[in-house]
Protein backbone atom coordinates (compact mmCIF):
# COMPACT_ATOMS: atom_id res chain seq x y z
CA UNK A 1 0.00 0.00 0.00
CA UNK A 2 0.97 3.65 -0.07
CA UNK A 3 2.43 3.31 -3.56
CA UNK A 4 4.99 5.84 -4.75
CA UNK A 5 5.98 6.05 -8.41
CA UNK A 6 9.66 6.92 -8.70
CA UNK A 7 10.79 9.07 -11.58
CA UNK A 8 14.55 9.55 -11.80
CA UNK A 9 15.98 12.99 -12.61
CA UNK A 10 16.89 11.57 -15.99
CA UNK A 11 13.69 9.83 -16.96
CA UNK A 12 15.16 7.46 -19.51
CA UNK A 13 11.88 5.55 -19.56
CA UNK A 14 9.95 8.65 -20.60
CA UNK A 15 7.04 7.78 -22.93
CA UNK A 16 7.92 4.13 -22.79
CA UNK A 17 4.87 3.00 -20.88
CA UNK A 18 6.52 1.95 -17.66
CA UNK A 19 7.88 3.40 -14.44
CA UNK A 20 11.61 3.44 -13.53
CA UNK A 21 10.75 2.51 -9.96
CA UNK A 22 7.77 1.85 -7.74
CA UNK A 23 7.98 1.63 -3.95
CA UNK A 24 5.33 0.34 -1.58
CA UNK A 25 4.95 -0.28 2.11
CA UNK A 26 4.58 -4.04 1.77
CA UNK A 27 1.40 -5.20 3.43
CA UNK A 28 0.00 -7.79 1.04
CA UNK A 29 2.10 -8.64 -2.02
CA UNK A 30 0.90 -11.00 -4.77
CA UNK A 31 3.35 -12.90 -6.96
CA UNK A 32 1.89 -14.55 -10.06
CA UNK A 33 3.32 -17.47 -11.95
CA UNK A 34 4.50 -16.78 -15.46
CA UNK A 35 1.32 -17.00 -17.54
CA UNK A 36 1.00 -17.84 -21.24
CA UNK A 37 -1.59 -18.24 -23.99
CA UNK A 38 -2.50 -21.71 -22.76
CA UNK A 39 -6.06 -22.92 -23.20
CA UNK A 40 -7.93 -25.22 -20.77
CA UNK A 41 -7.09 -28.29 -22.92
CA UNK A 42 -3.36 -27.53 -22.61
CA UNK A 43 -2.90 -26.31 -26.18
CA UNK A 44 -1.80 -22.77 -27.04
CA UNK A 45 -4.41 -20.36 -28.37
CA UNK A 46 -4.12 -20.09 -32.19
CA UNK A 47 -3.57 -16.72 -33.85
CA UNK A 48 0.02 -15.80 -33.02
CA UNK A 49 1.40 -13.06 -30.79
CA UNK A 50 -1.72 -10.88 -30.53
CA UNK A 51 -3.96 -13.80 -29.57
CA UNK A 52 -1.41 -15.23 -27.12
CA UNK A 53 -0.89 -11.86 -25.46
CA UNK A 54 -4.66 -11.36 -25.16
CA UNK A 55 -5.15 -14.81 -23.61
CA UNK A 56 -2.16 -14.31 -21.27
CA UNK A 57 -3.50 -10.97 -20.04
CA UNK A 58 -7.00 -12.37 -19.52
CA UNK A 59 -5.58 -15.18 -17.39
CA UNK A 60 -3.51 -12.71 -15.37
CA UNK A 61 -6.62 -10.59 -14.93
CA UNK A 62 -8.42 -13.59 -13.42
CA UNK A 63 -5.53 -14.10 -10.97
CA UNK A 64 -5.68 -10.41 -10.02
CA UNK A 65 -9.46 -10.48 -9.63
CA UNK A 66 -9.25 -13.50 -7.33
CA UNK A 67 -7.07 -11.35 -5.05
CA UNK A 68 -9.43 -8.37 -5.36
CA UNK A 69 -6.89 -6.48 -7.46
CA UNK A 70 -6.56 -4.93 -10.91
CA UNK A 71 -3.76 -3.93 -13.27
CA UNK A 72 -3.34 -0.48 -11.70
CA UNK A 73 -1.87 -2.19 -8.61
CA UNK A 74 0.86 -4.05 -10.50
CA UNK A 75 4.31 -2.90 -9.39
CA UNK A 76 6.39 -5.12 -11.68
CA UNK A 77 5.89 -7.01 -14.91
CA UNK A 78 8.40 -9.41 -16.40
CA UNK A 79 7.98 -10.32 -20.06
CA UNK A 80 9.63 -13.36 -21.60
CA UNK A 81 9.34 -13.15 -25.36
CA UNK A 82 10.64 -15.48 -28.07
CA UNK A 83 10.12 -12.94 -30.89
CA UNK A 84 10.65 -9.30 -29.92
CA UNK A 85 9.65 -7.91 -33.33
CA UNK A 86 6.33 -9.76 -33.28
CA UNK A 87 5.72 -8.45 -29.76
CA UNK A 88 6.45 -4.86 -30.78
CA UNK A 89 4.12 -5.22 -33.77
CA UNK A 90 1.27 -7.25 -32.27
CA UNK A 91 1.68 -7.79 -28.52
CA UNK A 92 2.46 -4.43 -26.96
CA UNK A 93 -0.82 -2.76 -27.91
CA UNK A 94 -2.79 -5.67 -26.45
CA UNK A 95 -0.96 -5.35 -23.14
CA UNK A 96 -1.42 -1.58 -23.13
CA UNK A 97 -5.19 -2.09 -23.43
CA UNK A 98 -5.21 -3.98 -20.12
CA UNK A 99 -2.90 -1.57 -18.28
CA UNK A 100 -4.60 1.62 -19.46
CA UNK A 101 -2.93 4.52 -17.66
CA UNK A 102 -1.25 2.22 -15.11
CA UNK A 103 2.55 2.13 -15.17
CA UNK A 104 4.38 -0.73 -13.45
CA UNK A 105 8.13 -1.25 -13.53
CA UNK A 106 9.00 -3.60 -16.36
CA UNK A 107 11.65 -5.88 -17.80
CA UNK A 108 11.36 -7.40 -21.28
CA UNK A 109 13.61 -10.29 -22.25
CA UNK A 110 14.11 -12.05 -25.56
CA UNK A 111 14.49 -15.71 -24.62
CA UNK A 112 15.25 -18.88 -26.56
CA UNK A 113 12.20 -20.85 -25.50
CA UNK A 114 9.28 -21.26 -23.14
CA UNK A 115 7.64 -24.34 -21.63
CA UNK A 116 5.85 -25.21 -24.91
CA UNK A 117 7.58 -24.55 -28.27
CA UNK A 118 4.37 -22.88 -29.50
CA UNK A 119 4.52 -20.24 -26.74
CA UNK A 120 5.61 -16.80 -27.94
CA UNK A 121 5.15 -14.83 -24.73
CA UNK A 122 5.02 -15.39 -20.99
CA UNK A 123 4.23 -12.69 -18.42
CA UNK A 124 4.51 -12.60 -14.64
CA UNK A 125 3.47 -9.87 -12.23
CA UNK A 126 4.19 -8.57 -8.74
CA UNK A 127 1.19 -6.77 -7.27
CA UNK A 128 0.65 -4.53 -4.26
CA UNK A 129 -2.73 -5.51 -2.82
CA UNK A 130 -4.74 -2.74 -1.17
CA UNK A 131 -6.24 -4.38 1.91
CA UNK A 132 -4.73 -5.10 5.31
CA UNK A 133 -2.75 -8.30 6.00
CA UNK A 134 -4.10 -8.49 9.55
CA UNK A 135 -5.81 -11.78 10.51
CA UNK A 136 -4.78 -13.48 7.29
CA UNK A 137 -2.48 -16.51 6.91
CA UNK A 138 1.13 -15.66 6.03
CA UNK A 139 0.83 -17.23 2.57
CA UNK A 140 -2.23 -17.69 0.37
CA UNK A 141 -1.41 -19.98 -2.54
CA UNK A 142 -4.17 -20.36 -5.12
CA UNK A 143 -5.18 -21.39 -8.61
CA UNK A 144 -7.92 -19.86 -10.74
CA UNK A 145 -7.84 -22.76 -13.23
CA UNK A 146 -7.59 -26.53 -12.80
CA UNK A 147 -4.30 -26.78 -14.67
CA UNK A 148 -2.98 -29.87 -12.90
CA UNK A 149 0.63 -28.65 -13.08
CA UNK A 150 3.24 -28.37 -10.34
CA UNK A 151 2.86 -24.71 -9.35
CA UNK A 152 0.36 -22.20 -8.00
CA UNK A 153 -0.87 -19.43 -10.27
CA UNK A 154 -0.85 -16.86 -7.49
CA UNK A 155 0.81 -16.60 -4.08
CA UNK A 156 -0.06 -13.76 -1.68
CA UNK A 157 2.33 -12.82 1.12
CA UNK A 158 0.44 -11.27 4.02
CA UNK A 159 2.69 -9.06 6.09
CA UNK A 160 5.72 -11.34 5.88
CA UNK A 161 9.40 -10.63 5.58
CA UNK A 162 10.45 -11.24 1.98
CA UNK A 163 13.61 -13.22 1.29
CA UNK A 164 15.36 -12.74 -2.04
CA UNK A 165 17.79 -15.50 -2.98
CA UNK A 166 20.56 -15.05 -5.49
CA UNK A 167 20.11 -17.35 -8.47
CA UNK A 168 21.46 -20.72 -7.38
CA UNK A 169 23.68 -22.87 -9.55
CA UNK A 170 25.36 -26.26 -9.01
CA UNK A 171 28.26 -24.67 -7.17
CA UNK A 172 30.28 -26.58 -4.57
CA UNK A 173 31.68 -24.67 -1.57
CA UNK A 174 35.21 -25.10 -3.00
CA UNK A 175 34.13 -23.32 -6.19
CA UNK A 176 33.96 -26.42 -8.38
CA UNK A 177 30.84 -27.31 -10.37
CA UNK A 178 28.78 -30.30 -9.20
CA UNK A 179 27.61 -32.58 -12.00
CA UNK A 180 29.37 -31.24 -15.07
CA UNK A 181 27.18 -32.34 -17.99
CA UNK A 182 24.78 -34.03 -15.54
CA UNK A 183 21.32 -32.43 -15.37
CA UNK A 184 20.07 -34.53 -12.46
CA UNK A 185 23.11 -33.90 -10.27
CA UNK A 186 22.97 -30.16 -11.00
CA UNK A 187 19.27 -30.07 -10.12
CA UNK A 188 20.01 -31.86 -6.84
CA UNK A 189 22.85 -29.50 -6.00
CA UNK A 190 20.86 -26.38 -6.83
CA UNK A 191 17.96 -27.45 -4.60
CA UNK A 192 20.38 -28.53 -1.87
CA UNK A 193 21.85 -25.00 -1.93
CA UNK A 194 18.39 -23.42 -1.92
CA UNK A 195 17.40 -25.61 1.04
CA UNK A 196 20.45 -24.51 3.05
CA UNK A 197 19.77 -20.84 2.33
CA UNK A 198 16.08 -21.10 3.21
CA UNK A 199 16.89 -22.83 6.52
CA UNK A 200 19.49 -20.20 7.42
CA UNK A 201 16.89 -17.52 6.73
CA UNK A 202 14.40 -19.21 9.06
CA UNK A 203 12.31 -20.55 6.19
CA UNK A 204 11.36 -23.95 4.78
CA UNK A 205 10.64 -25.22 1.27
CA UNK A 206 6.98 -24.37 1.90
CA UNK A 207 8.03 -20.73 2.42
CA UNK A 208 8.89 -20.36 -1.28
CA UNK A 209 6.63 -17.81 -2.92
CA UNK A 210 8.02 -17.47 -6.44
CA UNK A 211 10.52 -19.50 -8.39
CA UNK A 212 12.19 -18.78 -11.72
CA UNK A 213 14.01 -21.66 -13.37
CA UNK A 214 16.48 -20.70 -16.10
CA UNK A 215 17.69 -23.66 -18.14
CA UNK A 216 19.83 -24.18 -21.24
CA UNK A 217 17.44 -26.88 -22.47
CA UNK A 218 13.84 -27.34 -21.41
CA UNK A 219 13.54 -30.92 -22.67
CA UNK A 220 16.56 -32.02 -20.60
CA UNK A 221 15.22 -30.19 -17.55
CA UNK A 222 11.86 -31.97 -17.91
CA UNK A 223 13.57 -35.30 -18.20
CA UNK A 224 15.98 -34.95 -15.28
CA UNK A 225 15.11 -31.94 -13.15
CA UNK A 226 11.36 -32.11 -12.63
CA UNK A 227 11.50 -35.14 -10.30
CA UNK A 228 14.15 -33.45 -8.14
CA UNK A 229 11.99 -30.32 -7.94
CA UNK A 230 8.90 -32.38 -7.03
CA UNK A 231 10.78 -34.12 -4.20
CA UNK A 232 12.00 -30.76 -2.91
CA UNK A 233 8.60 -29.06 -2.68
CA UNK A 234 6.48 -32.14 -1.87
CA UNK A 235 3.34 -30.57 -3.26
CA UNK A 236 3.71 -27.17 -1.56
CA UNK A 237 4.78 -25.35 -4.72
CA UNK A 238 5.49 -21.66 -5.30
CA UNK A 239 4.24 -19.66 -8.28
CA UNK A 240 6.79 -20.43 -10.96
CA UNK A 241 8.25 -19.61 -14.36
CA UNK A 242 10.40 -21.86 -16.57
CA UNK A 243 12.53 -20.23 -19.26
CA UNK A 244 15.10 -21.49 -21.76
CA UNK A 245 18.03 -19.12 -22.18
CA UNK A 246 21.37 -18.93 -24.02
CA UNK A 247 23.80 -19.16 -21.17
CA UNK A 248 24.75 -18.73 -17.50
CA UNK A 249 27.80 -17.36 -15.69
CA UNK A 250 29.93 -20.42 -16.43
CA UNK A 251 29.67 -22.72 -19.45
CA UNK A 252 29.30 -25.76 -17.13
CA UNK A 253 26.10 -24.49 -15.55
CA UNK A 254 22.97 -26.05 -17.06
CA UNK A 255 20.39 -24.54 -14.71
CA UNK A 256 20.00 -21.56 -12.41
CA UNK A 257 17.05 -21.22 -10.05
CA UNK A 258 16.07 -18.14 -8.10
CA UNK A 259 13.55 -18.15 -5.30
CA UNK A 260 11.64 -15.51 -3.41
CA UNK A 261 10.40 -16.73 -0.03
CA UNK A 262 8.69 -15.21 2.99
CA UNK A 263 8.66 -15.74 6.74
CA UNK A 264 6.44 -14.23 9.42
CA UNK A 265 7.32 -10.89 10.98
CA UNK B 1 19.20 -0.66 5.25
CA UNK B 2 16.29 -2.59 6.72
CA UNK B 3 17.49 -6.01 5.65
CA UNK B 4 19.57 -8.91 6.92
CA UNK B 5 22.21 -10.71 4.86
CA UNK B 6 21.72 -14.48 4.94
CA UNK B 7 25.02 -16.35 5.15
CA UNK B 8 24.63 -20.13 5.26
CA UNK B 9 27.69 -22.16 6.29
CA UNK B 10 27.10 -24.82 3.62
CA UNK B 11 26.89 -22.67 0.47
CA UNK B 12 29.38 -20.33 -1.15
CA UNK B 13 28.55 -17.86 -3.91
CA UNK B 14 30.24 -18.08 -7.30
CA UNK B 15 31.51 -14.50 -6.95
CA UNK B 16 31.45 -11.65 -4.42
CA UNK B 17 27.67 -11.39 -3.86
CA UNK B 18 25.24 -12.11 -1.05
CA UNK B 19 23.50 -15.49 -1.25
CA UNK B 20 20.25 -14.03 0.04
CA UNK B 21 18.78 -11.03 1.80
CA UNK B 22 15.77 -10.87 4.10
CA UNK B 23 13.79 -7.66 4.24
CA UNK B 24 13.08 -6.68 7.85
CA UNK B 25 11.02 -3.54 7.34
CA UNK B 26 10.82 -0.29 5.46
CA UNK B 27 9.56 0.24 1.94
CA UNK B 28 9.98 -2.26 -0.88
CA UNK B 29 11.25 -0.71 -4.11
CA UNK B 30 11.01 -2.48 -7.46
CA UNK B 31 13.28 -1.04 -10.17
CA UNK B 32 12.55 -1.52 -13.86
CA UNK B 33 15.21 -3.21 -15.95
CA UNK B 34 17.74 -0.46 -16.65
CA UNK B 35 19.38 -0.18 -20.05
CA UNK B 36 22.00 2.13 -21.56
CA UNK B 37 19.69 4.89 -22.68
CA UNK B 38 20.44 8.53 -21.94
CA UNK B 39 17.91 11.18 -20.88
CA UNK B 40 16.75 11.57 -24.51
CA UNK B 41 16.13 7.85 -24.82
CA UNK B 42 19.09 7.29 -27.14
CA UNK B 43 21.08 4.07 -26.75
CA UNK B 44 24.63 4.89 -25.69
CA UNK B 45 27.71 2.86 -26.53
CA UNK B 46 26.42 0.82 -29.43
CA UNK B 47 28.60 -2.30 -29.59
CA UNK B 48 30.51 -1.11 -26.50
CA UNK B 49 29.72 -3.18 -23.43
CA UNK B 50 31.81 -1.05 -21.08
CA UNK B 51 30.03 2.19 -21.93
CA UNK B 52 26.66 0.46 -21.71
CA UNK B 53 27.44 -1.22 -18.38
CA UNK B 54 28.57 2.08 -16.82
CA UNK B 55 25.41 3.83 -18.03
CA UNK B 56 23.16 1.02 -16.79
CA UNK B 57 24.57 1.14 -13.27
CA UNK B 58 24.38 4.93 -13.28
CA UNK B 59 20.71 4.72 -14.30
CA UNK B 60 20.08 2.11 -11.58
CA UNK B 61 21.66 4.43 -9.03
CA UNK B 62 19.59 7.38 -10.30
CA UNK B 63 16.36 5.48 -9.64
CA UNK B 64 17.53 4.43 -6.17
CA UNK B 65 18.50 7.98 -5.30
CA UNK B 66 15.23 9.35 -6.63
CA UNK B 67 13.53 6.97 -4.19
CA UNK B 68 15.71 8.22 -1.32
CA UNK B 69 18.10 5.28 -1.29
CA UNK B 70 21.34 4.09 -2.82
CA UNK B 71 23.10 0.99 -4.09
CA UNK B 72 23.66 -0.31 -0.55
CA UNK B 73 19.88 -0.67 -0.13
CA UNK B 74 19.56 -3.26 -2.90
CA UNK B 75 18.22 -6.64 -1.86
CA UNK B 76 18.91 -8.30 -5.18
CA UNK B 77 19.92 -7.54 -8.75
CA UNK B 78 19.58 -9.51 -11.96
CA UNK B 79 22.04 -8.82 -14.76
CA UNK B 80 20.94 -9.83 -18.25
CA UNK B 81 23.55 -9.80 -21.01
CA UNK B 82 23.34 -10.90 -24.64
CA UNK B 83 26.92 -12.25 -25.02
CA UNK B 84 28.67 -14.33 -22.37
CA UNK B 85 31.96 -12.94 -23.74
CA UNK B 86 30.91 -9.57 -22.28
CA UNK B 87 30.68 -10.95 -18.74
CA UNK B 88 34.30 -10.27 -17.62
CA UNK B 89 33.97 -6.59 -18.55
CA UNK B 90 30.56 -6.38 -16.86
CA UNK B 91 31.88 -8.08 -13.73
CA UNK B 92 34.80 -5.65 -13.56
CA UNK B 93 32.59 -2.55 -13.89
CA UNK B 94 30.01 -3.99 -11.50
CA UNK B 95 32.73 -4.57 -8.87
CA UNK B 96 33.86 -0.97 -9.17
CA UNK B 97 30.25 0.20 -8.73
CA UNK B 98 29.77 -2.01 -5.65
CA UNK B 99 33.02 -1.59 -3.70
CA UNK B 100 32.01 -4.18 -1.10
CA UNK B 101 29.84 -7.23 -1.52
CA UNK B 102 27.18 -7.22 -4.24
CA UNK B 103 23.53 -7.73 -3.32
CA UNK B 104 22.02 -11.16 -3.99
CA UNK B 105 22.67 -11.59 -7.68
CA UNK B 106 21.65 -13.55 -10.76
CA UNK B 107 23.35 -13.54 -14.16
CA UNK B 108 21.45 -14.64 -17.27
CA UNK B 109 22.46 -14.64 -20.93
CA UNK B 110 19.38 -13.92 -23.03
CA UNK B 111 18.79 -14.00 -26.79
CA UNK B 112 18.19 -10.28 -26.95
CA UNK B 113 16.83 -7.30 -25.03
CA UNK B 114 14.11 -4.80 -25.94
CA UNK B 115 16.19 -3.33 -28.78
CA UNK B 116 18.90 -5.18 -30.72
CA UNK B 117 21.56 -2.55 -29.79
CA UNK B 118 21.16 -3.22 -26.06
CA UNK B 119 23.87 -5.47 -24.63
CA UNK B 120 23.02 -5.35 -20.91
CA UNK B 121 20.00 -4.81 -18.68
CA UNK B 122 19.98 -4.78 -14.87
CA UNK B 123 16.93 -4.85 -12.61
CA UNK B 124 16.67 -4.94 -8.84
CA UNK B 125 14.68 -4.65 -5.64
CA UNK B 126 15.62 -2.60 -2.61
CA UNK B 127 14.53 -2.12 0.99
CA UNK B 128 14.34 1.58 1.89
CA UNK B 129 14.17 3.19 5.33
Amino acid sequence: MDRRDILADNPVEKRRGYMPGVSVSPGRILFTAGMTGRLPDGTIVPGGMAAQTQRTMERLQAILQHAGANFSQVIKQLLYITDMEAHAAHGRAVRAGFFGEARPTSTALGVRGLADPAMLIEIELVVDLPDSPTAKPLLEKYNVENHGLDFYQGVIVNGGRLIYLAGQVANNPDGSVAGVGDWKRQAEKVYENIGHILRTAGATTASAVKETTWVLDIASWRQHGTAVRRAFYQGDYPASTLVEIQGLARPEFLVEIEVIAAVAR
Amino acid sequence: MPYTTITPAEVKPVANYKLATRMEGGRLLYIAGQVARDAEGEVLGKGDIRTQARQVFQNLRNVLQAAGGDLSDLLKITTYITNIEDFPAVAEIRSSVFPGELPASTLIVVKRLAQPELLIEVEGMAALD
